[in-house]
């Protein structure tokens, strides 16, 4: 019997996600070494013996906490100094060189500076802000010069208020780019968050339980870890993305 | 207020498109632009509209303008009544609006987003818009492109009623579908 079209798609991501943990199983089985490569079932045990521990939920909490303000700092700044650029041209010049060097520098080089420059404590937090920045400042202003410049010139003809222009022409123009850069930035403040955090070792953090499980040889724990780091970025982005859908 | 216009010219590249032209529209006036196409219709327009400079010329200012555009300029994704309350807006206008949009299409189409209209509803949403914002003076660059004869003379008559005493100037190459509305032609 055939399924039901409406769920086939749940239907065949089951599938899917049965088809790739088996890969997983023979990959481990294939290595047989479970201090080397766990496997899916060794790291449910993992997880579930992390799951009621206090220190799983604090280092779950003190990440998710730095990485949330790091990407909340970088797309309000983002968002003001594309504003800013968009404006005013002298800014944009003036904001180039900066935005190309937070681009091109490698994120270790940030990590370690910002090691040496603040300390381990906050360093998720800068480090997600700078990755995530210049792609909220790129998309900002690449929005911004996407809206329809007639209907600016309609605006200005009919002397339409500047909030509402703002709302109205602005921002249906700004929201599709928004949103796409979030998506990648998402990923990519907790890769780089975590980085930072397995280099810095901060107290209750998932990057210091990682580094641990690597002292530790414990590599069922890593993949519990990792699998954490996953789901929480997938719900993360899922929030925020749900909260940008709000605004347009 | 009259507007003046004196002395403008104006060239695009090196075709000479206005070459000291003069121009007076008296305060209340009724007027219809004809030229050959490409003959700087558009361009006088935006002119008076402030949105273009002309290498030279000197116009009377301080009016309050509203317009249809060449092309609709409409809000993506909004209904008619949206379009109209973007330009004089406040919720408490919603109901009056309706009212005054009702009259010139049919009223499933007032909340629909204009997407879904047709061309000439589009371009009707674009004329009432611009006689339901507050202003001295109501420029239309060929209001009644895509219209049928019967709506464009429906569209007319709800122009009349509603540009209040306000000056109008329209632009079209359909001289002769308005012969029977009294507007004074310029031909340029």
């Amino acid at each position: 019997m055939k399924p039901a079209k409406s769920t086939k798609p749940l239907y065949r991501g089951l599938l899917v996600a049965l088809f790739w943990i088996g890969v997983w199983q023979a990959a481990s089985m294939l290595v047989g070494k479970p201090v080397l490569f766990a496997s899916p079932l060794d790291t449910l045990k993992a997880l579930l013996a992390l799951v009621p521990r206090g220190d799983y939920w604090l280092a779950v909490a003190g990440s998710l906490g730095r990485i949330a303000l790091g990407f909340g700092l970088a797309l309000l700044l983002g968002l003001l100094t594309g504003v800013a650029a968009y404006r005013s041209s002298l800014m944009k010049t003036l904001l180039s060189p900066l935005l190309t060097l937070m681009k091109t520098v490698p994120v270790a080089s940030f990590i370690i500076l910002v090691l040496v420059w603040f300390g381990s404590k906050q360093l998720a937090v800068i480090v997600a802000l700078l990755v995530v920045f210049p792609q909220i400042y790129f998309s900002t202003l690449s929005g911004l010069s996407s809206r329809d410049s007639e209907l600016l010139e309609l605006s200005r003809v009919f002397r339409v208020p500047a909030r509402r222009v703002a709302w109205q022409v602005y921002r249906p123009a700004l929201m599709p780019y928004l949103k796409g850069a979030c998506a990648s930035a998402l990923g990519m403040s907790w890769k780089a968050g975590i980085a930072a955090e397995v280099i810095g070792t901060p107290l209750h953090s998932i990057g210091e339980q990682m580094y641990l499980s690597k002292v530790y040889m414990a590599t069922a724990e890593l993949f519990a870890w990792t699998l954490t780091v996953i789901l929480l970025s997938l719900l993360f982005e899922k929030a925020v993305l749900w909260l940008m859908g709000r605004v347009g | 207020m009259d507007i003046q216009i004196v002395g403008l010219s104006h060239r695009f590249g090196d075709k000479v498109i206005f070459q000291d032209f003069s121009l007076c529209l008296r305060e209340g006036g009724l007027y219809g632009l004809t030229a050959p196409s490409g003959r700087g219709k558009t361009t006088l327009l935006r002119i008076l509209l402030g949105l273009q400079k002309p290498d030279s010329a000197e116009i009377s200012g301080g009016l309050r303008y509203s317009a249809v555009f060449q092309r609709d300029c409409l809000l993506p994704g909004q209904t008619p009544v949206e379009q109209l309350l973007y330009v004089r807006g406040g919720k408490r206008n919603r109901r009056e609006c309706r009212e005054f949009l009702a009259e010139l299409l049919p009223g499933d189409s007032l909340e629909q987003p204009v997407e879904e209209l047709s061309g000439g509803m589009q371009r009707r949403t674009a004329i009432a818009r611009a006689l339901w914002a507050e202003s001295d003076c109501v420029l239309m660059d060929e209001p009644f492109i895509g219209l049928d004869p019967e709506t464009l003379r429906h569209t007319m008559d709800f122009i009349l009623a509603h540009r209040r005493s306000r000056t109008l100037l329209l632009s079209t190459h359909q001289k002769e579908l308005l012969q029977d509305y009294g507007l004074e032609w310029i031909t340029i």
